[in-house]
């Protein structure tokens, strides 16, 4: 029996040497990544002159938080960061309901034009920006409701509902293909009329995919830039991206490496926090049920 | 062993057209506000543009009776102006070299990832984490710390390796921002194209790979004849992605070209925004055809891209 062991074990050291080289890469790339990572948020907690000096991890005169504090309160980040957050909830919300029922329907009954809807949704999701922004932004233009920001909110989330309506559609409908007839057909021999059967049943059954999907519709939403850069007209209402490029653009002249730095942290933090706690989910979303070619 | 859910599914087939013609509303009510959306914010801007690239068209919100048909026009200008070829060249190189090392290295990732290595979930999960933050933060952790002249972590590398080409190489030099944009770019895209190459390679069937062993092919030949042609669709899906993500390349260029304002990072979408939506500063005339133009082109080409794509590598077994 401990004879066996040694040769598994022996075995096993010899696969684990052949398979250096990949470790060696792999490890290399990784350890580059948290160098970055780290050093940047080593510098949010050190100074200017520090950071010239290259003593970030030195920490000579202390910790310093109120880095965070400046670029919270007197950069504004605070405001972009309560934006982004509040247009990213609203659109994740505002995308189940508006797909969700769509990607049932379209994954469950042949209808005319129902061949012709997934197509175009798998088509729009590859349509470059260019090409949807010069007639939107007139329309909206037209309105003179840009100036209001309540309006100008409007807009944005409604332009982010949009853009990531055809993905999130075919995302739940191959979802929702993967779900068995059965429930819906035992519904239907105990009385409960088709659309109740979807929001009582279907709909809670779509958990994990729901869940999935939003997961990316609130990393699509919070990064978004191109968009915002156009459609967001005053500092009051601009998301954390463009809030942030407007900052290092003045930074060149302040100077203030550190509060840069943190504010960057910042920006940062959410969408990597989700990824800590969801990496597996979001992993299997992005190769199971990701874009069909 | 009979399973019941599946009779149940059996019936379910016959009844399915008698439930289809009781659900018309439910059809209507749940399709339609979808399909609303994607006529508002695809549909209908679509069309727009592609009129619009053909006519001279003063402001973005002119009507259309102000329009001005200009035939072919807006795209000959186009052509005829230097820095929107820059610009095209640009793009084209990124497209092409970096597609180059982006693909080469998610391929050898993916290889690494499913040889059966330790840890293969956490290498994973970090090589695909820049595709996840901002990519406003992250483009400034490149400009401000990994090529900064002054405490850069290139330039700490060099110093400790004594490498003096990479302690001295000035990344942010107008001459050298298209490499250093290129680099930060390629570091963040690698991730996801690996994920897709990665899923390719766990869904061919190891029977493949042990008729192989015996018959005495190593490693680097089952590689060669075994993963890579089974890899065609997921190679497709791979170069279509890059594609999209190429023609819509924006924020990485705005970025780069904040430190020096040079033609080295000037992409299409950047021209068409500061045609467009710019202060003005080097644009002699507005034209909102042009802008439309530019977005026209830059579909094309990613049409073209798929068809030839799909012409190179018609054996679709397997893909996502």
């Amino acid at each position: 029996m401990a004879k066996e062991k040694k040769v598994h074990d022996r075995v096993n050291w010899h696969k684990e040497f052949r398979l250096a080289p990949g470790y060696i890469i792999l490890s290399l790339w990784v350890l580059f990544t948290f160098v970055l990572l780290g050093w940047v948020v080593g510098a949010s907690f050190s100074t200017s002159k520090e950071i010239f000096s290259g003593a970030v991890f030195k920490f000579e005169t202390g910790i310093h938080l109120e880095n965070y504090a400046k670029a919270w309160n007197t950069s504004n980040v605070s405001v972009f960061f309560m934006n982004s957050l509040v247009y990213a909830s609203i659109s994740c919300v505002l995308l189940i309901v508006i797909c969700a029922p769509a990607a049932y329907v379209l994954s469950r009954f042949t209808f005319l034009g129902n061949k012709l809807i997934q197509n175009g949704f798998v088509a729009a999701m590859g349509v470059p920006a260019t090409m949807i922004v010069l007639p939107l932004f007139g329309l909206v233009a037209g309105w003179n409701i840009l100036n209001v920001s309540l309006a100008n909110r409007a807009v944005l989330i409604f332009l982010y509902v949009g853009i990531n309506v055809p993905y999130t559609t075919i995302f739940l409908l191959t979802f929702f293909s993967n779900l068995s007839r059965s429930f819906e057909e035992a519904a239907a021999i105990d009385g409960c009329p088709p659309m109740k059967t979807f929001w009582k049943i279907m709909l809670p059954m779509a958990q994990p995919g729901i869940i999935t999907v939003t997961i990316f519709n609130f990393i699509n939403v919070w990064n978004e830039y191109f968009m915002s850069l156009i459609f967001a007209n005053s500092d009051k209402v601009k998301s954390v991206a463009i809030g942030l490029y407007g900052m290092i653009n003045s930074m060149r002249y302040t100077g203030d490496y550190a509060g840069m730095f943190a504010a960057v942290v910042i920006v940062f933090l959410p969408t990597f926090i989700l990824y800590v706690f969801l990496s597996e989910k979001i992993i299997a979303g992005v190769t199971g049920g990701g874009v069909k070619g | 062993m009979f399973d019941g859910a599946a009779l149940l599914h059996l019936i379910g087939i016959g009844k399915g057209v008698t439930r289809l013609k009781k659900n018309k509303t439910m059809i209507v009510v749940f399709v339609t506000p979808a399909v609303v959306m994607f006529s508002i914010i695809f549909l209908y801007p679509i069309i727009r543009t592609v009129l619009m690239s053909f006519f001279k068209i003063e402001g973005v919100t002119d009507a259309m009776s102000k329009w001005e048909f200009s035939g072919l026009a807006n795209y000959i200008k186009l052509f005829s102006t230097e820095l929107f070829r820059i610009s095209m060249w640009n793009i084209f190189r990124i497209w092409f070299f970096g597609g180059i090392i982006v693909m080469g290295l998610a391929l050898l990732f993916a290889a690494i990832l499913t040889s059966g290595i330790r840890f293969k979930n956490a290498f994973r999960a970090i090589i695909y984490m820049p595709n996840v933050v901002s990519a406003v933060a992250l483009a400034t952790m490149w400009l401000q710390y990994v090529f900064s002249p002054k405490f850069g972590l290139f330039k700490s590398i060099g110093k400790a390796l004594h490498w003096e080409w990479l302690e001295k190489f000035q990344w942010l030099d107008p001459s050298h921002l298209f490499i250093a944009l290129l680099v930060a770019y390629c570091f963040g895209m690698v991730g996801y194209h690996m994920l897709i190459f990665a899923s390719g390679i766990e869904r061919i069937g190891t029977e493949y790979y042990e008729a192989a062993t015996l018959d005495g092919a190593n490693r680097i030949q089952q590689f060669r004849y075994i993963t890579l042609p089974l890899l065609k669709g997921v190679t497709k899906t791979n170069i279509t992605m890059w594609s999209i993500s190429s023609a819509g390349f924006f924020l990485w260029s705005q970025l780069f070209s904040m430190v020096v304002s040079n033609t080295q990072t000037i992409t299409p979408v950047v021209y068409m925004y500061q045609n467009i939506f710019g202060a003005g500063n080097s644009m002699t005339e507005r034209n909102a055809g042009i802008g439309a133009a530019v977005g026209v082109l830059l579909s094309i080409c990613v049409v073209l891209i798929f068809i030839v794509c799909d012409k190179i590598f018609k054996d679709n077994d397997i893909e996502f």
